[in-house]
């Protein structure tokens, strides 16, 4: 009898753990509900703009960039590499297809063969590497260029991510949601205290980004990242920017591409599925 | 007289010889020790990186105080006491790191309320 009883208790037990971790799909649903509470005014596409959609005097000041867009040469040097035949002859439409509008909207996507998520980054060096091309730098420069101008291409479609029904897919998504959410760093923070919690709170003389449509609009163009740059070019990819949140809360970054970012953006990307893509974008 | 500058000489000679071997004795001593406190700390550091909680400082390239290496630059240039200081800034940080993301293993949305 209390062998039974015992028996029964460990397998509600069982099947209440299993119960308790939700799939993505109800994590997206509760995503979006809560972002919709906190900003209750906005149209929840209207969040793709960052803070420019939470705060008058930066939307204007965005919108006097977005006239005269400092990224545009650099998209113009994405869409030449783009264009420029391999050593072989080959291409990137040769591994990602003709139409370049279609290519953004399929990253970041599972390898169900390889167990692993493949970035849109990821998948641009792969094809340079398998077409005997030397791979780019992975945060900045000629890959951000190629990125930014498949994301500018793609502009006005859905984010569209797909996470399957696969244990192996399931855990890199469930790892990439405890690393949003888990505190890390000598200032203990998570990403979610920021963009969740704080998200169009000050800090300091800024606003602090709703992490819902946050993907949208990478690889971004920043006006620090021009500054710091000799030819001002201020493109960088998600994964730049992950480093750069990571060295905020003081935690060590892990390198662009790692499989810690892969798995981030991952579950990154699939919270803001529905919204539309508007990279390259400006940014402080 | 001689015999007593001699003397003096001699007492002179004796001392700084001691002191000498004394002063090694006890170099070689915090050099085991600085060793010692290395292996530690570097063990430490690895437990912390293994669950994804090292911190910003401890060791990062780009990082201003880069804790680990500029204990071992101290102690390549013999400055054993500053080397075991800035050992027990990164033991610390790899203890705080490690336990943090212990802390935080069932972190998820639920901390947000939603």
């Amino acid at each position: 009898m209390k062998k039974i009883a015992t028996l029964l208790l460990s397998a509600g037990l069982v099947a209440m753990s299993a119960q308790a971790v939700p799939s993505p799909q109800e994590d997206l649903k509760h995503f979006r509900d809560y972002f919709q509470r906190k900003f209750p005014g906005l149209k929840l596409d209207e969040l793709r703009n960052g803070i420019n959609a939470l705060d008058e005097n930066h939307r204007m000041q965005w919108e006097a960039m977005e006239e005269f867009p400092p990224y545009e040469e650099f998209v113009d040097k994405g869409k030449a590499l783009w264009e420029k035949p391999f050593k072989n002859g080959k291409s990137f439409a040769d591994c990602f297809g003709k139409d370049p509008s279609k290519v953004r909207v399929k990253y970041p996507q599972w390898d169900a063969k390889k167990k692993r998520v493949v970035t849109l980054e990821l998948a641009i060096n792969e094809c340079r590497k398998a077409n005997g091309e030397k791979p780019f730098k992975w945060k900045k420069g000629p890959i951000a260029w190629v990125s930014a101008y498949l994301g500018y291409m793609a502009r006005g479609q859905k984010i569209h991510v797909v996470i399957p029904n696969d244990p192996d897919a399931l855990k890199a998504y469930e790892h990439g949601k405890h690393f949003f959410y888990a505190k890390r760093g000598q200032l203990n923070l998570s990403c979610a205290d920021c963009h969740v919690k704080y998200a169009g709170r000050r800090i300091r003389g800024n606003l602090l980004s709703p992490a819902l449509g946050h993907v949208t609009h990478f690889p971004v163009f920043r006006g620090k990242w021009a500054n710091k740059s000799k030819d001002g070019d201020g493109l960088g990819t998600l994964h730049r920017r992950y480093g750069g949140c990571n060295k905020q809360q003081r935690a060590r970054p892990f390198k662009a591409q790692s499989k810690v970012y892969r798995d981030l953006e991952f579950f990154h990307q699939y919270m803001s599925n529905g919204m539309t893509i508007n990279a390259p974008s400006y940014r402080e | 007289m001689k015999k007593r500058t001699i003397l003096t000489i001699g007492l002179a000679a004796l001392l700084t010889a001691g002191f000498g071997s004394a002063q090694a004795g006890h170099s070689s001593k915090l050099k085991a020790a600085y060793e010692k406190e290395l292996a530690h700390a570097k063990a430490l550091v690895e437990k912390a990186a293994s669950v994804e909680g090292e911190w910003r400082d401890i060791r990062w390239k780009k990082s201003k105080k880069k804790f680990l290496p500029s204990a071992i630059a101290a102690a390549k240039a013999g400055d054993y006491k500053k080397a075991m200081k800035l050992l027990k800034i990164v033991e610390f940080q790899a203890e705080m790191g490690y336990k943090q993301a212990m802390a935080q293993k069932n972190a998820g949305p639920q901390n947000y309320g939603f």
